[in-house]
């Protein structure tokens, strides 16, 4: 039988791999701020866009939710993250920003530096 | 902000300064200036980052490469190989397995997050609170696993006294103490209980907590629950914290059905559970008893300690009671280590403490920084300083228990003792940063509005002395103050805070008390000259027009209640009886032509 310890390395491996099935190693990664105060400030509005976005055949992206990371007057923020580029983070992402954010810096790789935290 | 090909993060902790890391800056920059590179790299100071036997420490993102035992003789070779060939040096590369500064990889570059040391909210921002995959990816209930394999109940105790951690709700209690009291208490019933009952105006830790990473909380309970021999825990929420709560939920269902609550956790003979319960929202519930009354369904009030709960608490049982923060750092101590936490922090402060930053300062928001981390690193590296070119008047801690602290104390290194020291408590983590427009004596009233409000009612010095004390604050702020007020507002808030029976009434009366100590002044301006100097006391002003007055009739316009008179091109008059003093002729004249006094 499998020590607690045993157990738990395998459960985190099962858990990489579903992570993985389900677009993880995509080129972008999106995540959302949506603590009470984020969805307060608008981001579930911003997380539909990115929802439809991908529904309407944006691939290549990986989009989750994630809590707040403390930024409080900068809310909503969006994190997009690429392997080997510096994250990128965006504040006070409107649902107008998210749509410009799909269009440019998702869809043709262009930083909006002016949004950037 | 600049987007710059590389950015690079030199630690500025202590241990890293001696280590030289200033030298190292300034050969970075002169060897970057040398290649031409100034405008293509950035470089940022982060606080401690927890590495220090490996210090100094340079971290080249992108790609999070940490260098360690930087010399500044390393510094050509890290440019020339790694910022214009893109090779980085291996041979000083390091590698880290923590927990903690999980956010440092995305959030590193950012300056209001450089200084941060994040153990509690090291998933915060980072995970997707609602996928218990993402916790398990990052070693989530590893540290729970760890104690089952490996570790008896006593080890566990020993390797928590170990870490020094002390309770985050405010009191600053031992934590392993408490649970080695509890532990040795005979009986097979025992609770662990999660106090999230946050109730401090302005203070928002627990609840960015749990909706941002819920399954820290459930994993750390369950391993107390391991090491005191209980079998059940409850979290205790309010129910005004709706997400919070869905998410708890949430995370409490994946958990069962992975076997890391329920019957014989992950083939151990250990079982745990936990289950939550709402709070209706009354402040004293977030004191231990109270809260305790509050879950066996009685009246939230509490009752004299000793007994405490870690020896007669929940249904009479020996209980341990913590709070969400305090529940979030144990994973982090199992899996990075008790004597590596307790490097962290200061003599008698261990590890990092997160605080809700709002007010008047830039960049409000939840940070987390090392004890003995200064004030004037929160406010101002941090936090940005104070917005539209104002002064810093003092920062208040602690919420309704604690005090303001004036700008002398901007030094103050943070920690229980401290605090307590200057004249305020650690609390559960609000800080509220106050400027030259706050008036003392307003901020000192609302806060015992709020304890006068929320008192139990049980004993008469918190029930009547506050009530007092708040009649005697507000004819003050209205201008009818009398001379030796300030000394009737001390005797009695002395009088309540030794005579109370819980801490709510003990604390109540700290806001009067030290705005009294470090703002006597302006105590004394409202009494004896009728005058608040930050202009915030309305009673106590009045608004006349001077000569300046052209008679464009702005101020007659903006009045809204018609107290402004006089004809177009001449001087116009306010009629003092009517006036409300609402401030917004003197707001709407671009004349100077308004005298407020």
């Amino acid at each position: 039988m499998l020590t607690p310890l045993e157990l738990i390395k395998k459960k985190r491996a099962e858990a990489v791999n579903r992570i993985i099935s389900k677009g993880y190693l995509s080129t972008k990664r999106v995540y959302v701020g949506m603590a009470t105060c984020e969805i307060a400030a608008g981001s579930k509005e911003v997380m539909d866009i990115f929802r439809q976005a991908i529904a309407n055949g944006l691939t290549d992206v990986y989009l989750s939710q994630k809590g707040c990371a403390g930024r409080c007057n900068l809310e909503p923020t969006v994190e997009v993250v690429e392997e080997g580029k510096i994250p990128v983070k965006y504040g006070k992402v409107t649902p107008e920003r998210a749509r410009q954010i799909v269009e440019r810096h998702l869809k043709k790789g262009e930083v909006i530096a002016e949004w950037v935290i | 902000m600049k987007q710059t090909k590389y950015k690079l993060t030199l630690c500025d902790g202590t241990a890293c300064i001696q280590g030289h890391s200033k030298q190292l800056r300034t050969a970075l920059e002169a060897e970057l200036s040398k290649h031409g590179l100034k405008d293509a790299v950035s470089i940022h100071l982060s606080g401690c980052l927890g590495m220090c036997k490996k210090g100094p420490i340079l971290i080249v993102n992108p790609g999070y490469i940490m260098y360690g035992r930087v010399q500044v003789a390393d510094i050509p070779e890290i440019v020339e190989s790694h910022l214009l060939k893109n090779k980085a040096v291996t041979r000083l590369i390091i590698s880290e397995d923590h927990l903690y500064n999980r956010f440092f990889r995305i959030f590193g570059d950012v300056d209001f997050f450089g200084k941060q040391m994040r153990i509690a909210l090291r998933n915060c921002g980072v995970i997707d609170p609602e996928n218990i995959d993402d916790y398990l990816s990052l070693r989530g209930y590893e540290a729970l696993a760890k104690v089952l394999t490996e570790m008896t109940p006593e080890q566990v105790i020993a390797e928590v006294k170990k870490s020094g951690l002390r309770g985050r709700g405010g009191a600053g209690y031992p934590t392993g103490l408490k649970w080695e009291l509890t532990a040795k208490q005979p009986g097979d019933e025992k609770y662990v209980i999660c106090n999230a009952d946050e109730g401090d105006p302005g203070a928002f830790m627990d609840r960015s907590l749990i909706e941002g990473d819920p399954h820290t909380v459930l994993e750390g309970m369950a391993v107390a629950g391991f090491a005191i021999g209980a079998k059940k825990g409850i979290i205790y929420i309010r129910a005004e914290y709706p997400l919070a709560i869905k998410r708890l939920e949430k995370a409490i269902a994946a958990a069962r059905e992975h076997n890391f609550l329920g019957q014989n956790i992950l083939g151990s003979n250990f079982s745990f559970d936990i289950e939550i319960r709402l709070g209706a929202g009354a402040f004293v519930c977030g004191e231990e008893t109270a809260l305790i009354h509050s879950i066996e369904g009685q009246r939230g009030m509490p009752r004299p300690r000793p007994p405490y709960p870690s020896v007669s608490g929940l249904f009479g049982k020996p209980t341990v009671i913590n709070n969400v923060e305090t529940w979030a750092s144990i994973p982090v101590i199992l899996l990075d280590g008790g004597d590596w936490f307790s490097t962290i922090g200061t003599a008698t402060s261990k590890g990092t403490k997160v605080f809700a930053v709002a007010g008047k300062v830039k960049n409000t928001g939840l940070v987390e920084v090392p004890m003995g981390t200064t004030l004037r690193e929160i406010v101002y590296d941090i936090g940005g300083g104070i917005p539209n070119g104002k002064q810093l008047k003092a920062i208040q801690t602690g919420g309704p228990s604690g005090g303001c602290l004036p700008v002398e104390y901007l030094d103050t290194e943070i920690d229980y003792e401290s605090l307590a020291k200057a004249g305020s408590i650690m609390g559960s983590g609000g800080m509220i940063v106050i400027d030259e427009d706050t008036c003392m004596v307003s901020l000192a009233k609302f806060f015992i509005e709020f304890t006068q409000d929320e008192s139990c009612g049980k004993c008469t010095p918190c029930r009547e002395g506050t009530k007092r004390m708040l009649e005697i604050l507000t004819r003050i702020t209205k201008g009818k103050g009398e001379p030796g007020d300030i000394e009737k507002l001390e005797r009695l808030g002395t009088m309540i805070k030794r005579s109370s029976l819980c801490g709510l009434g003990q604390s109540a009366p700290n806001p009067v008390l030290s705005t009294i100590k470090n703002f006597r002044k302006e105590y004394e301006d409202h009494i004896l000259h009728k005058k608040c100097t930050a202009a915030q006391c309305t009673a106590l002003l009045s608004y006349t027009v001077n000569d300046k007055c052209v008679g464009c009739g702005a101020c007659k316009r903006a009045c809204p209640v018609a107290a402004v008179e006089g004809t177009r091109k001449e001087k116009h008059t306010i009629l003092q009886d009517k006036c409300i003093r609402c401030g917004r002729c003197y707001e709407a004249c671009k004349f100077d032509a308004i005298t407020r006094a």
